[in-house]
């Protein structure tokens, strides 16, 4: 009797932990296949972000006939969602679990949240287009849920970064971070370039059944991805439930906040991520239709101008993993970036007065270099200074002011860009509002290196100190040999 | 750790069982709310059944 259920148990136990959601034990070396996986979860990241700002932009605008104004609002709701980094960070962070899980019910989430908002999003549009017998229905439901949509996948795409930063920053040992960084940020950008070109190759020809088609293949590719990326990532432990358990209430968040917050230079920090960030961005959706009216440009060549920008990009990436993980320090490679920008920037306003198109060429690639070692420079300096327990907050942090900066980045540059071209008489020459938005870049660049200067002298004194007492250490200890 | 509360089969106590039950639960229900509206709006735009 019963020998069944004996068994099943001996099977049960005999299943190896591959099949099981959680890793059983954290092992203390993780090998790069495990956390190339885990970056899969950046690359949903990015397919999304290319379908809020650049794909739906367009079908919206284009094909769907809705006022420009409305698509710009609705775009803009995912923005509401970033300060909220910070208190997800702060949840994850003080998580209380049976399982001892911090950070995979919070992917789990926003992953659900991602795929609920592309899964009502092609409808919601088609309803607030007004197609088929929507037309005589009342104009609340389509706003709301549209804009229903639009607040789901930003919220999942905001939680599902942070946390998923936060889980790679707890798995990796610190001098292995920079690397996992740069493995992050080329993640997102593959994500992007990849599903540009398939969001544009598969939207070529519209019908109302493709937006559906594609909007929700895109709901289940993120479920995939993100389930595929999480596997077996988190150790379940009941140590850490048995602590959890009986840990005192954690910090209130306004209190965690503040602590972090009173870390030395950590404000200076942030700012510097903000104004080199809303610096880089405002490039982003202005260099095509630059090259495009001031140079001549074909559309075929300013696709080609932003996989340009892309390579540069990933070239700083794989510089500022380099030489961090090599032991420079992150403040320095933040000065270098954005100090790197502003030739960039001046050699692309520059090619319109007389440069031609190579100097604009050169100044794109600058450009995206100083973007890629900024960016990876700013988010290690921000994994260095989050203490142990507090990484979730720290990442949420640096997550909610990166994205802040970048998305009203994106939307003044537009914004900037077209204030002046209606305030323009028909005689001034194309360029001019866009010149005038990438010496707005320089400045608020020069502003970062500003700030971030004396943090850099600092660290660089710091490193030197390091290395004297290291030299008479040495030092000594030979002559006591000898 | 105590064994008297482990739960056949999976070897997970009550509270680990539980925890993982909630997941199962709010999953459903996120799942079955965004069918519902993904149903209503499709409804909206071309009704079905007259």
């Amino acid at each position: 009797m019963l020998n069944y259920r004996k068994f099943a148990l001996r099977r049960l136990a005999s299943l190896s932990t591959k099949y099981l959601p959680f890793a059983d034990v954290a092992s203390e070396k993780v090998p790069l296949s495990q956390l190339l996986r885990l970056s899969l979860f950046q690359v949903t990241v990015g397919m999304a972000l290319v379908l809020l700002v650049g794909t739906l932009n367009r079908v919206m605008i284009v094909e769907l006939n809705v006022p420009a104004s409305l698509v710009a609002g609705m775009l803009a709701l995912p923005l509401l969602f970033a300060p909220f980094r910070t208190l997800i960070g702060y949840k994850s962070d003080t998580h209380v679990s049976a399982l001892g899980l911090r950070r995979i019910p919070y992917i789990w989430k926003g992953t659900l949240a991602q795929f609920g908002g592309f899964a009502i999003m092609p409808f919601a549009l088609l309803v607030l287009s007004g197609y088929g017998e929507a037309v005589d229905a009342p104009r609340w439901i389509g706003y709301s849920s549209a804009a229903l949509a639009f607040l789901l996948v930003g919220a999942g795409v905001h939680m599902v970064q942070t946390i998923g930063l936060a889980l790679a920053t707890d798995l990796v040992e610190e001098e292995e971070q920079p690397k996992v960084v740069g493995l992050m940020f080329v993640m997102l950008l593959a994500g992007m370039v990849v599903s540009a070109l398939v969001y544009g190759a598969l939207l070529e020809a519209y019908s109302p059944g493709r937006l559906i088609q594609v909007i929700q293949g895109s709901a289940v590719v993120t479920v995939a991805l993100n389930l595929f990326a999480m596997w077996n990532q988190e150790a379940r432990s009941r140590e850490r439930a048995a602590q959890m358990e009986v840990a005192p209430p954690p910090l209130p968040f306004s209190e965690a906040m503040s602590t972090l917050l009173a870390q030395p230079n950590m404000l200076r920090l942030l700012l510097v991520i903000a104004l080199g960030t809303f610096g880089f961005g405002m490039a982003d959706v202005l260099l095509e239709p630059y090259g495009g009216q001031a140079l001549g440009f074909s559309v075929a060549d300013t696709t080609k101008l932003t996989a340009l920008l892309a390579a540069g990009t990933l070239a700083g990436f794989g510089i500022a993993s380099r030489s961090l993980a090599a032991g420079g320090s992150p403040e320095n490679m933040a000065m270098y970036g954005a100090a790197i920008g502003i030739p960039g920037f001046a050699a692309i306003i520059l090619s319109s007065l007389g440069g031609g198109s190579p100097m604009f060429l050169i100044g794109t690639l600058i450009t995206g270099l100083g973007a890629g070692l900024f960016g990876h420079a700013t988010l290690t300096a921000s994994i260095r200074r989050a203490p142990k327990d507090r990484i979730g907050l720290a990442l949420g942090a640096w997550g909610a002011v990166q994205a802040t900066a970048a998305g009203i980045g994106v939307a003044l540059a537009g914004i900037v860009r077209d204030a002046i071209l209606s305030t323009q008489d028909a005689g001034s020459p194309d360029h001019a509002p866009y010149n005038v938005v990438f010496t707005i870049e320089i400045l608020f660049l020069a502003l970062a290196i500003f700030l971030v200067l004396p943090m850099a002298f600092r660290a660089r004194r710091a490193r030197a100190e390091v290395f004297r007492t290291r030299k008479t250490t040495i030092q000594t200890h030979s002559a006591e040999v000898s | 750790m105590s064994d008297e509360d482990k739960v056949w089969p999976t070897g997970l106590n009550l509270k680990e069982a539980e925890e993982v039950h909630s997941y199962l639960i709010d999953g459903t229900r996120v799942f079955g709310a965004i069918a519902l509206l993904a149903h209503l709006l499709v409804a909206v735009s071309t009704p079905w059944l007259g």
